[in-house]
């Protein structure tokens, strides 16, 4: 399974065009590679089959098709205990009976290692992840953030050639899931393990993930980097889900140097950098790409177009404006309060060429 | 005010049903307990008979527990776990000796070992059930395993099939996370489904009467003691059974309640 591509860093897991029906939950041809030392992630809503792909790599599901290789190695039909491969689920599953400590040796009393060794490699986890003062309390006394870091501790005990993380922050309170978001970062830095988490949270995927396969219905849609994820997204559905909230149909009527002018459903025209020269295309605009401004402002931005603010609603930091040319934009709530934007203001929203991304209708 | 007398005489007519109730089993028990007197009771006791009725009640519920685990653990797993062809057919079928009077069971169970060419086999590989303490064995089997396999099943599908996962990753085989993760986790369900098959076990009369019959010194469990000393006017002797009896099933029914065990049968 050598490919010339390969390029600086090797491949550690290969998916090959697996499907696996379960009813409610199903994957259809799913092909993916991993390289080494990877923190990739799987993005998707939730019911995606994101799980059972997982599931798949863990070895608990065989694939109903399709193959799946470790670093060059078939092991579609290699049972979990032979695949050195770690899991990490939302709800931490650890071992109600034992305390901290034995659940982090749990993997290595499997592998028949003397005590001594076991005692020591446990301490020296718990340590990493700053919870040796709990070792000796048992799981149902601990907190949720507690309770992942020992999941994490007792998944790299077997020293795992990966790491497969469900949903590992979901289930935690915001401030926990930050601090463990740096855990999981400092962990994978610490260890060199490649790491496969998903998630159905864009921030998350956002700080964490060296790449991103955004995953719906059983089927892989795009895979690329946080960049091409959230800034060039395929088609309208991933545009949608990527929180892209300008989308328009249109048609390219000029084009001149890579700069396409197109006439988008609305009648206004929106120049865009792109590789379609001609036909119908769908438009897509972040809403943070966009400036709004009281007076026509001195820029090289391309694209300056007039509207009336219809919407305002301050989510978080963050001001929503919504122009009655359906334009949404997003901006600050300080530069919404130093400009002085109100309801029934008319405004300029300005934005660039090279932030308009473009693909076939 | 005068929902609010309304709603107080129902309080009181409710708690006084509560209360007849209470005190109804309460001078039942009493009645059996204090029908003899201690010296007479410590005599009976010490009786043969009596010694002989306890040993082998003892024993036998304890061995047809032991059977009812045996078997219950792997079906009941496979009922909780798997989808396979009849699933739903065989949940049915189950919970047949739940429903069923003992004495019916008993009278199949006659049949099946005492006329068929199976049980006429099993015979002469030396297994006898008809009239034997073997038949007790079996009775108690068949009339308290839905018990255990009710208790374990519910017990089983509690239990989050994730924990096998992890536990399969972290380098166990399907039997290793089973004997490390899930038996352990039911731990509660095991100690409550094994203390009231035993405890049934001890009270198993009917099927036991018609597989094994009722001779003394022979086939005699405490029930059984009870009934052949009762219809012979042994008036004594059969006090003692009864007060063993109930002692066994306050203490069962203390340990049960205490690992939560009725929610599961039910």
């Amino acid at each position: 399974m050598y490919s010339e591509d390969q390029g600086a860093s090797k491949k550690m897991i290969r998916i090959e065009s697996i499907s696996k029906d379960l009813g409610e939950f199903f994957l259809r041809d799913v092909t993916l590679d991993i390289k080494e030392g990877e923190y990739f992630v799987i993005l998707g809503p939730t019911g995606a089959g994101k799980t059972i792909l997982l599931e798949s790599i863990a070895g608990i599901y065989r694939p109903d098709r399709g193959r799946i290789f470790l670093s060059d190695c078939d092991i579609t039909d290699v049972p979990p205990r032979e695949r050195n491969i770690g899991m990490v689920y939302q709800d931490y599953i650890l071992f109600p009976f034992l305390t901290v400590a034995e659940n982090i040796g749990f993997g290595l009393k499997s592998r028949k290692i003397g005590k001594g060794e076991i005692t020591g490699k446990v301490d020296e986890l718990a340590k990493l992840l700053g919870v040796s003062h709990l070792s000796h309390r048992y799981p149902a006394t601990l907190s949720g953030g507690e309770q992942q870091k020992v999941a994490i501790a007792r998944a790299i005990a077997i020293e795992p050639r990966v790491l497969l993380l469900d949903e590992p922050l979901s289930a935690l309170d915001s401030r926990t899931r930050d601090y463990l978001r740096e855990e999981l970062k400092r962990v994978k830095e610490e260890f060199g393990i490649t790491m496969i988490h998903v998630t159905h949270d864009q921030t998350e995927a956002l700080v964490l993930a060296d790449r991103i396969a955004v995953m719906m219905n059983g089927r892989i849609m795009q895979v690329g980097t946080p960049n091409d994820i959230f800034n060039k997204p395929r088609n309208k559905d991933l545009a949608d889900f990527a929180g892209v909230e300008n989308i328009w149909s249109g048609i390219v009527r000029n084009n001149e140097n890579g700069i396409v002018a197109i006439e988008v459903e609305t009648g206004d025209t929106i120049f865009a950098v792109s590789e379609y020269p001609d036909g119908a295309v769908k438009v897509f605009l972040r809403p943070e790409e966009i400036i709004l401004s009281e007076h026509k402002e001195d820029s090289s931005a391309r694209n300056v177009i007039k509207g009336r603010i219809n919407e305002l609603q301050d989510i978080g930091p963050l001001t929503h404006i919504k122009l009655d040319i359906g334009l949404i934009a997003h901006i600050t709530k300080q530069s919404r309060e130093s400009i002085g934007l109100q309801r029934g203001d008319e405004v300029y929203a300005t934005f660039k060429a090279t932030s308009v991304h473009v693909v076939r209708e | 005010m005068l929902n609010e007398s309304k709603v107080s005489k129902i309080k009181i007519i409710t708690i006084l049903s509560c209360l007849l109730l209470a005190f109804f089993i309460l001078v039942l028990i009493t009645c059996v307990v204090t029908h003899t007197t201690l010296p007479a009771l410590m005599t009976s006791l010490a009786s043969k008979e009596i010694q002989f009725a306890i040993t082998l009640s003892l024993t036998t519920a304890a061995i047809s527990t032991i059977l009812c685990i045996a078997i219950s653990i792997p079906a009941a797993y496979a009922l909780a776990r798997y989808e396979f062809f009849g699933k739903s057919l065989i949940n049915t079928l189950m919970d047949v000796p739940l429903a069923l009077p003992p004495l019916v069971a008993g009278v199949g169970l006659l049949i099946l070992f005492g006329t068929t060419s199976f049980g006429k086999a099993l015979a002469e590989m030396g297994l006898v059930f008809v009239f034997t303490p073997l038949g007790i064995i079996i009775a108690q089997f068949f009339v308290n395993v839905p018990f255990m396999f009710r208790i374990l099943r519910g017990t089983f599908q509690g239990i989050n099939p994730r924990y096998e996962h992890v536990a399969e990753t972290l380098g166990c085989t399907e039997a290793q996370a089973f004997w490390r993760v899930t038996l352990p986790m039911s731990k509660n369900g095991l100690m409550a489904g094994s203390v009231i098959t035993w405890s049934k076990g001890i009270g198993e009369f009917g099927a036991a009467l018609m597989v094994a019959g009722a001779t003394r010194m022979k086939t005699e469990t405490l029930p059984i003691s009870l009934y052949l000393n009762m219809s012979c006017g042994e008036l004594d002797l059969a006090i003692a059974s009864a007060t063993i009896l109930i002692v066994i099933s306050l203490v069962t029914l203390f340990i049960f309640e205490r690992y939560g065990g009725f929610a599961r049968v039910f």
